[in-house]
């Protein structure tokens, strides 16, 4: 049997992480938490995850962006694809918070909360 | 002085040298830093270079008014203290100083202690203007993003909860059938319209505030017809309700903003869809003056009876009617009232019970086609 894919969750809301860390263990993955940006970007490097799903509002309102950014600029960070949270609608036409000129890539925004089905097909969708 | 501390500046400017070197002998003495002039023009060149904090300006001076001197340098420099040094006899002159922007006067001769008194009292009331203007800046910062930050707060522990029943779904599986799978049903819808309360309570907040967007650009309406009928055409199969766009004609532009402007819409289709039953129907059509364009709702619904009919924008306000199938947040209306309004438009609904309500937004066309 082939080992599990890892998937590294990174969100300040530990409920939220644990409520997703089920989901996605249900789906066959092992999953690694990380409560801040920082040591998010730590255990990328030590877990060495096939995916990586990021929440944007954490210790401020664009940290996310900064954890992609750095994650985006050395292994594994750069091979493998990142999925954004986000609680607030980006889209939306009334939100205050600018996002950086230099919009770091991601591979697919998703908004919270994400229905379990959602989340398992996408995230197969991106690692299999 | 504090050791350590950069000592506050003075400026005197006066002719009189004994003014100069009596101020400038008191005022080093208690610590401040002091530069002098004799004459007006001179004066300005040094208020600009040294920067002072205070400036001592003498009201009559040869070749020199000091009252332009006050003008300019209240002017250029909106934290100096200006204090005007003058005679008994023009106290008016002192008055006007001070309309001009001088905070005090010090009429002569005077004492030591009297300067000394004055200063401190500027060197004061500098300090605390500075502070104040910062808490009125902070104060807006806050007031804008007070928003953003409360609709966080109020979103992660919905979201959160949210994401429970969805994982509490995938362990328990099967063995969420029956009554506990009807009790979780219920708390996804509880939490669903929770959820829609607070978005709507952030939109009016934010336009209260003025954070709401107020991007205008030319909008063609019947492009965000169309986009708000295919969203709002999903519910009304599920309920049976025949929703139509009648598209008459060339609709003229308005200036608006495309994404709040879709909100209504569908605020107010979603609205009707609540009060109509199986087999109505719901007709969206335009129309225009020559002044105006009219965006017109029609459902064949249950009707709002003409005594409740003006306080349907009001915020949480309820037709209480038995065929509401389900609860709004009680402020759609209100939201949609309030974006029509920062449209320089208007809202307005005409009912007939047992017939069916009609609204109609009228917008302010933008000239040509």
């Amino acid at each position: 049997m082939d080992a599990k894919k890892k998937v590294l969750l990174i969100d300040d809301d530990k409920d939220f992480l644990m409520a997703t860390k089920l989901i996605l263990e249900k789906g066959g993955y092992e999953v690694f938490l990380a409560e801040d940006g920082k040591s998010g970007v730590d255990m990328a490097k030590s877990v060495g995850p096939n995916l990586a799903i990021i929440d944007m509002m954490m210790e401020t309102w664009s940290e996310g962006f900064n954890v992609v950014s750095k994650l985006r600029t050395s292994d594994p960070g750069k091979q493998i694809p990142l999925i954004m949270l986000s609680a607030v609608d980006l889209q939306g036409p009334y939100q205050s918070f600018e996002p950086p000129d230099d919009l770091p890539t991601v591979d697919l925004v998703l908004h919270k909360p994400i229905k379990a089905d959602d989340l398992l097909k996408y995230v197969g969708r991106l690692i299999g | 002085m504090v050791e350590g501390h950069v000592p506050f500046h003075i400026l005197i400017i006066d002719d009189e040298e004994s003014i100069l070197d009596g101020c400038r002998q008191t005022l080093e003495k208690s610590g401040y830093s002091v530069t002098t002039c004799g004459d007006g023009t001179g004066g300005v060149a040094l208020a600009r270079e040294v920067k002072p904090e205070v400036a001592f300006v003498d009201l009559k001076m040869p070749n020199c008014s000091g009252m332009d001197i006050i003008e300019i340098l209240s002017r250029d420099m909106p934290d100096i203290v200006l204090i005007v040094i003058t005679g008994y006899a023009s106290i008016v002159s002192a008055v006007e100083a001070m309309k001009k922007g001088a905070y005090d006067y010090l009429p002569k001769p005077f004492t030591p202690d009297q300067i000394r008194a004055v200063t401190k009292r500027g060197i004061e009331h500098r300090e605390l203007k500075i502070e104040a203007d910062r808490l009125r800046v902070e104060k807006a910062r806050m007031e804008k993003n007070f928003i953003t930050f409360v609709s966080h707060e109020m979103r992660s522990p919905l979201v959160t909860i949210q994401q429970y029943i969805e994982s509490l779904k995938v362990i328990a599986g099967d063995a969420l059938t029956g009554d506990a799978g009807e009790i979780i049903g219920r708390c996804e819808k509880r939490l669903t319209s929770l959820q829609d309360l607070i978005e709507h309570w952030l939109d009016l907040s934010r336009i209260e505030n003025g954070t709401f967007s107020e991007a205008k650009a030319p909008v063609e309406l019947c492009e965000v017809l169309q986009k708000s009928i295919e969203e709002m055409s999903p519910l009304c199969q599920r309920r049976e309700i025949d929703l139509r766009y009648d598209t008459g004609g060339a609709v003229p532009r308005i200036l608006g903003d495309q994404e709040s402007l879709l909100r209504v819409f569908s605020n107010i289709i979603g609205n009707a869809t609540k009060y109509t039953p199986p087999g109505g129907s719901i007709t969206v059509r335009t129309d225009h003056d020559d002044y105006y364009v009219y965006v017109i709702v029609a459902d064949t619904g249950q009707g709002i009876p003409q005594d409740k009919l003006p306080f349907i924008f009001e915020p949480f306000y309820r037709v209480r009617g038995k065929e509401e199938r389900q609860k709004g947040s009680g402020l759609g209306l209100t939201f949609s009232r309030k974006i029509m309004e920062a449209h320089d438009g208007q809202i307005t609904a005409a009912s007939k019970e047992g017939e069916g309500t009609t609204f109609t937004m009228k917008f302010p066309r933008l000239s040509g086609l």
